[in-house]
């Protein structure tokens, strides 16, 4: 076993909203980001543009300043917003890497800035969505052994690290669906012993940022006095404090109008132009945000399939041994199944399908066959926010780990091609 | 980012958040690794909310430098004058570590901006430790003296089983700093970099900037160091620090500066590395978009005449 084997290995989990960093071994993350970096566009186009010029010390400096001259996370959007330098760039996009410039950087960062650790000492482990094409692996791969020289990687499928973040607070328990709500892509996966089962993986056109931009659009019909360029952050912020899930619209609307001083909440802050102070009040949107996942067709007329029909629709196009087991865990991760209750009006909307469905056949057979009740179980634990983090952070600190990462000496004997698939390890089930 | 700051992120973060919550008793127990080898495990129990425990594990020293307990020469006094009251030294250290200290947070300044500043302080507990003999011998380099008792030669730990070394004099100190690469790339973009750094270094506007040498060979003033020590990929690289460098405010920057340098070449290693790899896939794109452009001119012909051919064969006449 080599010396980086001795030290905890890294694991990064990029989502579209944040990326979630730390040390395997640790309960938490070191640091939560939003993945996004501020490029200082000036200098490189000015480098790019005048390749011809004579002066080629201040073409060089340039160019040497526009590779570093960047920011992520919080950094970034802080400059973004304080001078129009820099441009902000999401390098993911719907749970894939779009922008591989951006990626990069975006890492070289996360490496040397926040963890501050050598690439060189550590084992790493990466994330990915389920649908991500095995070329973005290979490139992942590319970079990470190229431009950091780690000496181990393994890209693990981020439901399955969502499944071991339980196993630890019960029992190992490898298979069950997860529903994945980040704040670009809404995943529902069926995992069977720590396999993916690819054929029934259900994904819908509604996340995180649709609830965003649904209170944007609720707040903004309302007429609150928002200033327009941070609406959408204010959204987000209301979405994050004060939503939580109802079990039935009429009456939430009843309790809120009955009584306006216990439900609606007021928002303070100063304008970011002028600096004068504004207030606005949050009303309805609080349980109509979340609600877009139960009712689809309030916030978008071409889709009407509500989650929990979608889970249930995900379970029964499973194969039919595993059917019973998946009903039974159901596990939420992501950051946007946060919602207060969101995992008990889950559990009551797809039961009442189930229970639906047994009666019906139940009345087909006649009575002759009783069939035993399927059992529903959505859990939530406290750490559903960067569960797949913490899954892959338990992962990555057994020892089997170790020997399922691909190393630097693969890498360099096969190549790109061996990131493509990343067996499943003991240690997962 | 073009210098590595000195306080460590993880552990200003950790801290403020601390602080900010200081009533509210909360379990923590984290562990962090960075550049270097240097480990951190910081520790809050549920009891005693305001105490941090701060344990630190230093780089393995090669057999050449000098240790005591455990620490660099220097190291204790150096974290009792940074940090006062606020610090008590727990003996022994937390096991597999080399030190833990044990800070009380009840006992910080109330004004925000003095508070702030001694955070920023612990978070750079790496400068304060690693730092301390290196920063002796330049305080004694401020005043122009050399310290007593240490020999011509002073070897200091930087990497594990790799150390630098300084030849302090009265009117100046001697900094060799051997460097080394892993990989057969980032020693040949290591060696250009650092040749490019000494070349930058005589440009008008950095004449106050110490005089910097790279040499593959050792320089003269590593006469007597083991030979373990001078076997190198990446050459030497000498800075001579004068008094004027060690001036007030700018010890504690020449301190980091020099002591975390191999961490700031690799760091720039790899950032070229990623630059290069960004205008590589522009290329790419670049050749894919000229093959694209000339792609499609063929299909479309090609289906053109397939669609005449399969009109001419279902009519069964001739065209014209």
């Amino acid at each position: 076993m080599d010396a980086a084997a001795s030290r905890p290995a890294v694991v990064i989990d990029n989502g579209t909203g944040y990326t979630k960093m730390g040390f395997a071994g640790n309960v938490e993350p070191c640091f939560i980001l939003p993945t996004v970096v501020a490029v200082n566009e000036s200098f490189a186009n000015q480098s790019r543009n005048s390749v011809k010029g004579s002066n080629w010390q201040a073409q060089h400096s340039a160019g040497v300043m526009a590779d570093l001259d960047f920011f992520i996370g919080d950094e970034a959007i802080a400059r973004s917003r304080s001078s129009t330098t820099y441009n902000l760039s999401y390098p993911i996009r719907h749970g894939q890497v779009e922008d591989w410039d951006a990626m990069e950087r975006f890492w070289q960062q996360c490496i040397f800035n926040y963890l501050r650790c050598d690439p060189e000492d550590h084992y790493f482990l990466f994330t990915e969505s389920p649908l991500t094409a095995p070329e973005s692996r290979e490139y992942t791969g590319e970079i990470m052994f190229e431009t950091f020289n780690v000496p181990g990687l393994y890209i693990a499928v981020q439901p399955v690290l969502a499944l071991a973040a339980g196993y630890t607070t019960s029992k190992c328990e490898m298979t069950g669906v997860v529903v994945d709500v980040g704040d670009g892509a809404t995943h529902v996966v069926p995992v069977a012993d720590g396999y993916v089962i690819g054929s029934s993986i259900k994904s819908i056109p509604i996340a995180g940022k649709d609830v965003t931009l649904f209170i944007q659009q609720l707040m903004r019909e309302r007429g609150e006095h928002v200033p327009p360029e941070d609406s959408f952050e204010i959204a987000r912020k209301v979405k994050e404090m004060y939503c939580y899930t109802c079990s039935d619209i009429v009456k939430e609307y009843n309790k809120h109008d009955r009584e306006p001083s216990k439900y609606i909440k007021q928002w303070r802050g100063t304008k970011p132009k002028t600096g004068a102070p504004y207030s606005c009040d949050i009303g309805y949107e609080r349980f109509l945000g979340p609600e877009i996942f139960f009712n689809p067709e309030i916030y978008n007329s071409d889709f009407s399939t509500p989650l929990p029909a979608i889970i249930d629709k995900c379970i029964q196009s499973s194969p039919i041994d595993t059917r019973r087991a998946l009903y039974k865990n159901i596990v939420l991760s992501g950051g946007s199944t946060m919602f207060k209750d969101f995992n008990r009006r889950l559990q009551r909307d797809l039961k009442k399908i189930v229970d639906a469905r047994v009666i019906a056949s139940d009345a087909r057979l006649g009575g002759e066959l009783k069939s035993q009740p399927v059992e529903v179980n959505v859990v939530s634990h406290p750490i559903q926010r960067f569960a797949v983090w913490f899954g892959g952070s338990v992962l990555a600190s057994t020892p089997e780990f170790y020997a399922a990462c691909h190393t630097k000496a693969e890498y360099e004997e096969y190549g790109a091609s061996i990131c493509r698939t990343n067996p499943v390890f003991k240690g997962m089930c | 980012m073009i210098l590595l700051q000195s306080p460590s992120r993880f552990l200003l973060q950790t801290l403020s958040n601390r602080v900010q919550n200081l009533e509210k008793g909360v379990e923590l127990d984290c562990n962090s690794v960075e550049f270097d080898d240097v480990r951190y495990h910081i520790q809050v129990s549920m009891r005693y909310p305001q105490f941090v425990l701060l344990s630190m594990s230093l780089p393995t020293p090669p057999p050449e430098t000098v240790f005591i307990g455990g620490l660099p020469y220097g190291a204790i006094d150096a974290i009792k004058a940074a940090y006062g009251v606020l610090v008590q030294i727990l003996d022994p250290p937390r096991d597999g570590f080399n030190l833990t200290m044990k800070f009380n947070l009840s006992k910080l300044p109330p004004d925000e901006e003095q508070r702030q500043a001694i955070l920023v302080k612990i978070a750079s507990v790496r400068e304060v430790v690693l730092g301390a003999p290196i920063r002796l011998i330049l305080k004694h380099l401020a005043s122009r003296t050399v310290a007593p008792n240490v020999d011509r030669l002073v070897a200091l730990v930087h990497r594990p089983m790799e150390s630098f070394f300084l030849v302090p004099q009265a009117e100046k100190v001697t900094v060799v700093l051997p460097m080394r690469f892993k990989d057969s790339i980032d020693t040949v973009l290591a060696t250009s970099f650092l040749q490019e750094f000494v070349a930058a270094r005589r440009t008008t506007g950095l004449n106050n900037a110490p005089p910097c040498s790279w040499s593959p060979s050792p320089p003269l003033e590593l006469k007597g160091a083991p030979a373990q020590a001078l076997s190198v990929n990446a050459g030497f690289v000498t800075f001579v620090i004068f008094p004027r460098h060690v001036e007030g405010k700018k010890l504690d920057r020449t301190v980091w500066s020099l002591s975390t340098f191999r961490a700031y070449v690799s760091y720039h290693v790899k950032c070229s590395e990623g630059f290069m790899h960004t205008r590589m896939r522009r290329r790419v794109e670049s050749l894919i978009l000229a093959l694209d452009r000339a792609k499609p001119d063929v299909e479309k012909s090609r289906k053109a005449a397939n669609s005449r051919s399969f009109k001419r064969l279902s009519l069964k006449g001739n065209p014209g």
